[in-house]
């Protein structure tokens, strides 16, 4: 147990401000941690939570403000000097090596050594880990190697190893996104370890119970700014829901909006799940109607989608398109159909590097486009074909035949959704569409999906930006550890019962 | 050094080509002889023929190591099937035989989920070993002397491995620029999770390289067992990375996504011109060796320095 000084503050950040060019990241922030104490940083997508981890790791320099830490102020050139005044943080995607044991990993680069600092000493190593381990009451093998752990394990050894280096701030980012619930109480039992041990923590989450269940401060953060901060115990989860929305702009977006409940339906979804990620969703899809899907990491939506359009399997589930029952085993099946599908992943599985914006636009369709089922390609046609469709979608390029990754992400993004609808779906699934890409080819994309919609073209629009589905759908699904927790219609939806919805509660 | 690894891009062969042309021309006064041209692009040919496979694997992303055992395989069906069966329909059977290599390959690689490079590598050394099998380890002499045609006829004084080659390449160049088999061997060799969530059929299209790479090979075993009139289990070793070298050097991207055809052709006589040089300063074979390994380095050093400066000037926001 270490010395806890009088004031029992750890870390205090006063007046903190980051500023990227055109964008104010954070301004003048103050946060500050006890002794043990977890407190809970909330705030929506792009409020400022990253901005303000990266800081305390070391990866990004305030532009101005002062952190104190045990009362001395510091100041982090790098993650390393971040890590040598005992701060760690918890990412999402683990920094383990799955190729190592559980012990190495603990002691990487710090190995206990034999024979004159020669040859590592197993026998210490491995003792070592089991003690740390034990301090935190987790039971696990320390040779076992990190590929063949759950993702829970993993947190576990991220956490020892933390503890290892003498952690007395932990920070953790949305430590339970992809956790059962089992495993999550396990969590809750370290941390609950970890705070007798005097360390502190920064708990990330955009689950709210969880940050009510844990925490002793609450700090809300929106648009780079401090709302506030709130003991737990004096507060409730709707005036924090409200504190992370603020006020709505309704229909900044300005398009008419359709009525839905009366139109065919074109697709429907039941009883659909998938291992682990959706448990018996169903849904209905109305002729030309803008379906939202809304949920926080972990919800489940993005592989409930995914598998519909058939890139990966379901467990169960039956999918009715217009009216009757179709199987969907893979990507092709969903294309003959007429669903169309743009990833959220441009890079990784969107645009064809080495190709041009031209044959980037036309290969879901270019064998349409030739003599004698694919001999010949006739180029006037894939030509016109082109010209038409970046014409409605005003797909800005130097020329034909430039490559794509020349293009802006804006563009690049337009070029897939044309590549989508060149396709001729009745059903287009966007995920993230406007993730990354600039604020005026954000309303350019927003546009193109209201006019789709009108021609009769039903979308399916998951998004992480919460206006864009507030003021873009015609309903909206809330879905919520797989889950669908809520479901809004365009009168009753507004933002402050999608935060609400997708992090669990159900609003009245 | 943009505009130099662009220029280089599209006449950088060419240019080495002249260097080389120069050279020959003062050391030999033969070079320049219309005869000799001839023999030296009749040699070019051979590589860059199965370089027209091996361009359309490296564009789809994948490599076939096993080229050269399919040379081997090929002659020694050759060898036994022209007695029994007669010339027209043993070359066909022999092509047959090769392609189903090609196809094995493609099957492994995508059905397996095996890194092509391993696939490839293993199926050489079990081609080769079948080969030496059913040959019973020998060498098979061909009795039939029409079959010497293809390798060492001509046709209006040219070779006729020459239209051979001129009609590979016209069928693959159609392929490659103006199918949509081309078109989709580029997109799953530019980004393959992007082709396969565009619904292409990413195991057809590899499958279909495979045999594709096999099929060039086994006619370059077609004319070189034409010209030797003999079935040789052990032909052409070291092939296959003279195949690479032309591939690469006639400016093929490693990376996948973009494949040159033309630069094969003139790669190809490129390092067959280097042979000629060398064979005229009278040094051993291994020096040839060393050339071919010494031309892939520096085919691979240009390519990689491509790939660098190109990612630079997207960085930086420059139209290339």
């Amino acid at each position: 147990m270490r010395e806890i000084p009088e004031n029992n503050t750890l870390l205090s950040m006063t007046g903190i401000t980051k500023i990227f060019p055109g964008v104010i990241a954070l301004k003048d922030v103050d946060f500050e941690t006890k002794y043990g104490e977890v407190h809970a940083l909330v705030g929506e997508n792009g409020a400022g939570k990253s901005t303000l981890i990266k800081i305390l790791s070391g990866l990004y320099r305030p532009d101005s403000g002062d952190i104190l830490l045990e009362g001395r102020k510091v100041f982090f050139a790098n993650t390393h000097q971040s890590q040598q005044n005992n701060i760690a943080v918890i990412y999402q995607e683990f920094n383990l090596v799955p190729e190592l044991s559980v012990a190495e990993n603990i002691f990487i680069g710090r190995e206990p050594k034999t024979f004159g600092k020669i040859f590592i000493n197993w026998k210490k190593m491995n003792a070592n880990a089991k003690e740390m381990l034990d301090r935190l009451d987790i039971e696990l093998d320390c040779k076992r190697f990190v590929s063949d752990l759950s993702v829970a394990e993993r947190q576990m050894v991220e956490i020892a190893k933390a503890l290892s280096l003498d952690a007395k701030l932990i920070i953790m980012d949305e430590p339970t996104a992809t956790l059962t619930e089992k495993e999550v109480v396990k969590l809750f039992e370290i941390i609950a370890e970890l705070k007798k041990q005097g360390v502190s923590i920064i708990y990330i989450s955009h689950r709210l119970e969880e940050a009510f269940k844990l925490s002793e401060r609450i700090t809300v953060l929106r648009d780079g700014k401090k709302i506030g901060t709130k003991l737990t115990t004096q507060t409730s989860q709707d005036e924090i829901v409200s504190m992370m929305v603020g006020k709505v702009v309704k229909d900044y977006f300005g398009g008419s909006k359709s009525v839905s409940a009366e139109r065919e339906v074109l697709l429907e979804i039941k009883n659909y799940s998938i291992a682990d990620h959706v448990y018996n969703v169903g849904f209905k899809l109305h002729k030309g109607e803008i379906l939202g899907f809304a949920g926080v990491l972990g919800s489940g939506i993005h592989s409930l989608l995914r598998s519909i359009y058939g890139a990966t399997p379901k467990t169960k589930g039956e999918i009715f398109f217009e009216g009757s029952p179709v199987e969907i085993n893979s990507t092709k099946d969903a294309i003959k159909l007429g669903i169309g599908f743009v990833t959220e992943d441009r890079k990784g599985e969107g645009i064809l590097y080495d190709m041009s914006v031209l044959q980037n636009l036309t290969i879901i369709v270019i064998k349409s486009l030739t003599f004698l089922k694919g001999l010949f390609v006739k180029a006037k046609k894939e030509k016109e074909v082109f010209n038409s469709m970046s014409n409605s979608l005003d797909i800005k390029f130097a020329n034909l035949n430039q490559r794509i990754i020349f293009l802006s992400g804006g563009n690049q993004q337009k070029v897939i959704i044309g590549r989508t609808l060149l396709s001729n779906c009745k059903v287009l699934i966007l995920l993230e569409p406007t993730r990354g890409i600039d604020v005026g080819a954000k309303a350019e994309i927003h546009r193109i999906m209201r006019e789709l919609a009108n021609k009769g073209i039903s979308i399916i629009l998951s998004s992480s930006e919460l206006p864009e589905l507030v003021n873009l759908t015609d309903r909206c699904i809330a879905l919520y550890k797989g889950k669908i927790n809520a479901e809004f219609t365009r009168e009753t939806m507004d933002e402050e019962k999608l935060v609400a919805a997708q992090i669990g509660q159900v609003k009245k | 050094m943009i505009k130099f690894l662009k220029l280089y891009e599209k006449i950088g062969i060419f240019i080495l080509i002249v260097i080389a042309g120069v050279f020959l021309a003062i050391a030999s006064p033969n070079f320049l002889k219309t005869d000799t041209i001839l023999n030296i692009i009749t040699q070019g040919t051979y590589g860059a023929i199965v370089g027209f496979g091996m361009v359309l694997a490296i564009t789809s992303g994948g490599f076939d190591l096993s080229v050269d055992a399919v040379v081997a395989l090929t002659s020694v069906f050759l060898s036994i099937l022209i007695p029994n069966i007669g010339i027209p329909s043993a070359i066909i059977i022999s092509v047959i035989i090769s392609c189903c290599v090609g196809f094995l390959n493609g099957v492994i690689i995508t059905k397996f989920g095996v890194n092509p490079l391993i696939t490839t590598l293993s199926m050489a050394t079990i081609i080769r070993g079948v080969s030496l099998l059913i040959a019973n380890g020998k060498q098979i002499p061909i009795s039939e002397t029409r079959f010497s045609v293809i390798g060492t006829g001509k046709l209006l004084g040219i070779p006729i491995p020459i239209y051979i080659m001129v009609a590979l390449f016209i069928i693959f160049y159609l392929l490659l620029n103006q199918t949509s088999l081309g078109r989709h061997i580029s997109a799953v060799g530019s980004n393959e999770s992007a082709a396969r969530i565009s619904g292409l059929n990413v195991t057809f299209v590899k499958i279909m390289v495979y045999v594709l790479v096999s099929f060039t090979a086994s006619i370059n075993g077609v004319i070189r067992t034409s010209q030797a009139m003999i079935g040789i289990p052990s032909m052409a070793p070291g092939f296959t990375l003279l195949v690479i070298t032309i591939t690469i050097l006639g400016g093929t991207s490693l990376s996948g996504g973009k494949g040159n055809l033309i630069g094969a052709v003139f790669a190809g006589i490129f390092i067959s011109m280097i042979y000629y040089g060398l064979n005229l300063i009278k040094v051993e074979y291994f020096y040839q060796l060393l050339s071919v390994g010494l031309v892939l380095i520096f085919a691979l050093f240009v390519d990689g320095l491509r790939k660098r400066y190109l990612e630079a000037a997207r960085i930086k926001g420059i139209k290339v």
